[in-house]
């Protein structure tokens, strides 16, 4: 999905817990996520906490995608 | 370690007043059974059944296989951590019921559970379909928790494999198989000029009832260890898995590992082989940073040059394969991956989720979306209609007549990344 959006020429971030395969497929812009089942958040952490990570994810997403790249990117914290 | 495998061959199943085996056929006595697995309060109802190779009957939702086995002469018993007590397993004498299996089925834990059809198209994709099948039947609580119910699920087969073979100690073997690895002090000394090999043998440990069990410890919480390789056949490593039926590597095949089998026989012919490296294939990209580091350290520590890699289940753990790959073939250390795809039913799309070039050398247990139809059988023991919500099955996979239309996924053991499986292929 990440590749065919890109190629109608949205440019695209991959938020994923699995980099290696994120790289694999050909995402551009990676932005890496907590665990596979719960990506976005972390059940052991409290409702506010959570708050803030999904925050920081987002606002992350948003930066790399108005970052200007040449080759795969992970936007490691 | 030395251990002897003491095989009795069974090759019918039949009810009666005790447990025993007489001339290959084993006899169950049903009541005393059923009162070994009673007394759980995880369960509304238990029952027990019968399916031999060649009759017309399908099992459905199948949670586990195990080989009935118990210890002659220890130390430990079978299935440590579980059944017994956590002593060491691997030396000894252990009786096996060879061709025998307890196949627990029952409402379904999750929708990640198989089939076994006993004759018939999709026989031929199981290797269960083969073994004279003590089917144990389990209904849950109304309102338990699902991992309560897997265990108690995974805990009646086990107990009922324990205690088949134990009923039949003193029943001489038809076949008896030794298996010997000395300690490292010497096995390093051995086959001078012979490659020095380990098996590096990947346990699926997702977590959310996709857990597998070494010595009685979620394996998520392990960090990559050691194992010698006669502890699997004493039942070391225990499923817990709701995994895709195809490649989830249920207790049977564990207990049976043909990739350990095999490299025996080959040990001092081809290579030496030095033993087992047992990871994990967990959630997070740190664990499997973690993990995969760790195994490859264990790898270049005992000093190998190469590497068999067997993975479990498909999709974040090809990202662990590969790391695995990877990061031995950049150690020096050669690998064969042992592996199966998901390659969508006409077989066109990428097999496996990760790769990486240095993965060179990889085997194939087929591509587990290919569709099979499976014709009606006269009986089906379980609950026929978790074929439409288990996976590789689909809202309508289930027809009126009882046809189930499934991908190879569906078929327990179809594509078992130990090899443990009927489909193969031939240069020609």
């Amino acid at each position: 999905m990440v590749k065919e959006i890109e190629r109608a020429g949205l440019p695209v971030v991959h938020v994923c817990t699995i980099v290696p395969i994120s790289l694999t497929v050909g995402a551009n812009r990676i932005v890496p996520a907590i665990a596979i089942p719960h990506p976005l958040g972390d059940p052991t952490r409290t409702m506010e906490e959570e708050k803030e990570i999904r925050r920081h994810l987002v606002q992350k997403s948003l930066k790399a995608l108005q970052t200007e790249i040449s080759d795969q990117t992970v936007f490691a914290d | 370690m030395r251990l002897e495998l003491h095989k009795v061959k069974i090759n019918k199943l039949a009810w009666g007043d005790t447990t025993s085996v007489r001339a290959g056929v084993l006899t169950v006595n049903k009541e005393e059974l059923l009162s070994v697995l009673a007394g759980d309060e995880r369960l509304a109802k238990v029952d027990v059944d019968i399916a031999l190779p060649g009759e017309s009957v399908r099992i459905l939702p199948v949670k586990d296989v195990v080989e009935p086995r118990f210890k002659m002469e220890g130390p430990g018993g079978v299935f440590p951590g579980m059944v017994s007590d956590v002593e060491s397993v691997g030396e000894g004498k252990t009786l096996v019921l060879s061709g025998a299996a307890v196949v627990t089925t029952g409402k379904i834990v999750r929708f990640q559970e198989g089939i076994i059809d006993m004759t018939g198209p999709g026989a031929d994709y199981t290797p269960y379909s083969g073994t004279c099948n003590v089917v144990i039947i389990l209904e849950n609580v109304e309102g338990i928790d699902k991992h309560d119910y897997e265990t108690a699920c995974r805990m009646a087969g086990l107990k009922a494999a324990a205690y088949l073979a134990e009923k039949c100690l003193g029943t001489p073997a038809d076949e008896v198989e030794t298996y010997e690895t000395p300690c490292l002090k010497d096995a390093m000394a051995a086959h001078p000029g012979l490659p020095k090999v380990a098996y590096l043998y990947m346990l699926q440990s997702q977590g959310l009832l996709h857990d597998t069990y070494l010595y009685g410890v979620d394996v998520k919480k392990i960090l990559p260890t050691f194992l010698n390789p006669t502890e699997v056949m004493d039942g070391a490593i225990v499923s817990g898995n709701c995994v895709s039926a195809c490649d989830k590597n249920n207790t049977y095949s564990h207990q049976n590992n043909p990739v350990i089998h095999h490299m025996f026989r080959r040990h001092g012919k081809d290579f030496n082989f030095l033993g087992c490296i047992v990871t994990n294939e967990n959630v997070t990209l740190a664990d499997k940073k973690r993990c995969s580091s760790y195994s490859i350290k264990l790898a270049k520590t005992l000093g190998v040059d190469g590497l068999l890699i067997s993975e479990e289940g498909f999709g974040n753990p090809d990202a662990d394969l590969i790391m695995n790959c990877w990061k031995a073939e950049r150690s020096g250390i050669k690998t064969t991956l042992l592996t199966d795809e998901y390659a969508g039913q006409d077989g066109a799309s990428q097999s496996l989720a990760d790769s990486c070039p240095e993965g060179d050398a990889c085997v194939t247990a087929g591509n587990a979306n290919e569709v099979i139809v499976l014709p009606p059988m006269k009986k089906v023991i379980g609950v026929p209609e978790e074929a439409n919500v288990i996976a590789g099955g689909w809202q309508g996979s289930l027809a009126a007549d009882g046809t189930i239309t499934v991908e190879l996924q569906a078929i327990l053991g179809a594509t078992s990344e130990l090899g443990f499986t009927k489909l193969g292929a031939y240069t020609i």
